[in-house]
């Protein structure tokens, strides 16, 4: 029975497979077709050859720059405002707090990095400060619920510990609780600033500022030598924020 | 009157008693240990009288106050002349043992010097003092995760002399020490509790050592106090009573390893 079970399941699967390529009519034979693959060499071949003047390179280096600002600055707010609402969404202020804080971290997370840039965009108008906007409200969430869950993991004793011979409340966190947890939260921090640095190059796309935007304006205009030199910036800079971030990983987190 | 317990009982959260019906007074200036089996309720007794935890029934007078009655602002200020250490001391791992001895006198400390004092250690003399009397001046600038258990219970009593509290609490301080440093020690606890007219109370596992540091003896069993006299009449038949059908092995202290930090990949 369960082979029957199985055996129909597996045939369901292909028979899906098949009406999905028949539905979207998608033409294999046109793909392989040598015109077909000749005219995608060429436009391979445009790629081939970035431009690298002086010019352009100067406007690769802003964008670049505005790019790199964008992700560190959204992710630094995201990271002050995840760790405000972490606290309360950790149940440190009892279940009143913790529930509409969770909720607020959720929305956040559930709605793309793109989707705010788009809706920021209408808010804050073209450029760089909607692209940061989009990055740190996205993020907030994503490390809000990181961090709460850190929280929750951290040992209570030593702010316990602190509380019993009549610290506060603050100095009881940042004596006992800070210590334990900060390094799991720079890491946290640092992998999603690893994230936003590709994100931020692709929200120039709706508008939001960065090396993105200049990607898109040069494809749209066909342009493949200057498109070229600016992917070439994007995976420099990708590759170089990440050697960063996990130096530094290394060097305060593991020790 | 330092400490007063009438009639005390303490409830686990699962409804098993911790203690039951202890009447207890302890003068200022007093040295008290507190010996019994494991399990009978030493630390839950300790962990009463530090203001841990409220007593599920009768009442609890500490330094003349009930703290329980209190506003949480004035069991604040209560607590901070309450000094306890704990048998595990719960230290940060990555914290430095400057700071983690200073921190002993943050509930006397303002907010905006106690801030300061994370970014630089304000008092690293007294820090240093306190730390020499127990011969661990050379880790002052070690992290506490670099430390035996032993240093640690260390480096916990002296953040509790560098509080100064009026009074002191141990549970179970010498635990993890070799029987030399253990005695050693508890000279000097007991010594800066003369000096300086503090009243002290100890859970010790070690029947000699109460004996030896400690004028007073109380015996607890089962969460009843079995017996409470001077230490010149505590004899064999009563030891033998309050030890009987013991388990040998007492359980492992709880150990705050360094928490492992995760690290997503995409």
């Amino acid at each position: 029975m369960k082979r029957l079970l199985d055996a129909g399941l597996l045939l369901a699967l292909l028979a899906a497979v098949i009406a999905a390529f028949a539905y979207l009519r998608i033409d294999l034979g046109a793909l392989t077709g040598s015109e077909n693959l000749g005219h995608m060499g060429d436009y391979a071949r445009r790629f081939l050859s970035p431009d690298l003047s002086a010019g352009h390179l100067g406007a690769i280096g802003k964008g670049a720059l505005e790019t790199l600002a964008m992700s560190a600055v959204g992710t630094l707010l995201s990271a002050v405002f995840g760790l405000l609402l972490a606290l309360p969404a950790s149940g440190r202020f009892g279940w009143a707090a913790a529930n509409p804080a969770r909720l607020l971290l959720n929305a956040l997370r559930a709605i793309p990095e793109l989707v705010w840039a788009a809706l920021m965009v209408f808010a804050a108008g073209l450029g760089p400060n909607a692209g940061t906007l989009a990055l740190a409200l996205h993020t907030t969430g994503v490390l809000g619920r990181l961090f709460a869950e850190a929280l929750e993991n951290t040992p209570q004793a030593p702010a316990q510990a602190i509380r019993l011979q009549g610290g506060g409340a603050v100095l009881a966190f940042v004596y006992g609780t800070l210590p334990i947890l900060w390094p799991q939260l720079l890491a946290y921090s640092l992998y999603r600033w690893e994230n936003n640095i590709r994100m931020a190059s692709v929200l120039g796309f709706v508008g939001a500022g960065g090396l993105g935007q200049m990607l898109y304006v040069h494809l749209s205009l066909f342009q493949e030598a200057q498109a070229s030199s600016v992917i070439i910036a994007m995976l420099a800079l990708v590759f170089a924020v990440d050697a960063l971030s996990g130096w530094s990983r290394q060097r305060w987190v593991k020790a | 009157m330092t400490l007063r317990l009438t009639q005390a009982g303490l409830q686990h959260r699962d409804g098993s008693h911790a203690l039951r019906g202890v009447d207890l007074s302890i003068e200022a200036g007093e040295r008290v240990a507190i010996i019994g089996p494991s399990g009978a309720g030493k630390s839950s007794l300790l962990n009463l009288l530090g203001t841990a935890r409220p007593p599920s029934s009768g009442r609890l007078e500490v330094l003349g106050r009930q703290p329980w009655q209190l506003s949480g602002r004035q069991r604040q200020k209560l607590r901070t002349h309450i000094g306890l250490i704990h048998q595990a001391p719960p230290l940060p791992p990555r914290q430095r043992v400057v700071t983690a001895v200073l921190a002993g006198k943050l509930g006397q400390w303002g907010l905006a010097k106690s801030l300061l004092n994370l970014l630089y250690p304000l008092d690293i003399p007294g820090a240093r003092g306190q730390l020499a009397k127990l011969d661990l001046a050379d880790k002052l600038f070690a992290q506490c995760q670099q430390l035996s258990g032993g240093q640690l219970q260390r480096v916990g009593i002296a953040r509790v002399l560098y509080q100064a509290p009026e009074l002191l609490l141990a549970d179970e301080p010498v635990s993890a020490m070799d029987p030399v440093l253990a005695d050693h020690t508890l000279s000097v606890l007991c010594r800066h509790a003369g000096e300086h007219g503090v009243t002290l109370v100890a859970s010790l596992h070690t029947v000699e050592l109460a004996l030896a540091h400690f004028p007073r003896v109380i015996g607890l069993r089962e969460g009843r106090i079995v017996f409470d006299r001077p230490a010149a009449e505590v004899d064999r038949g009563l030891l033998d009573a309050l030890y009987a059908n013991e388990q040998l092995l007492p359980p492992a202290p709880p150990h705050i390893g360094a928490t492992a930090v995760q690290i997503p990949r995409c």
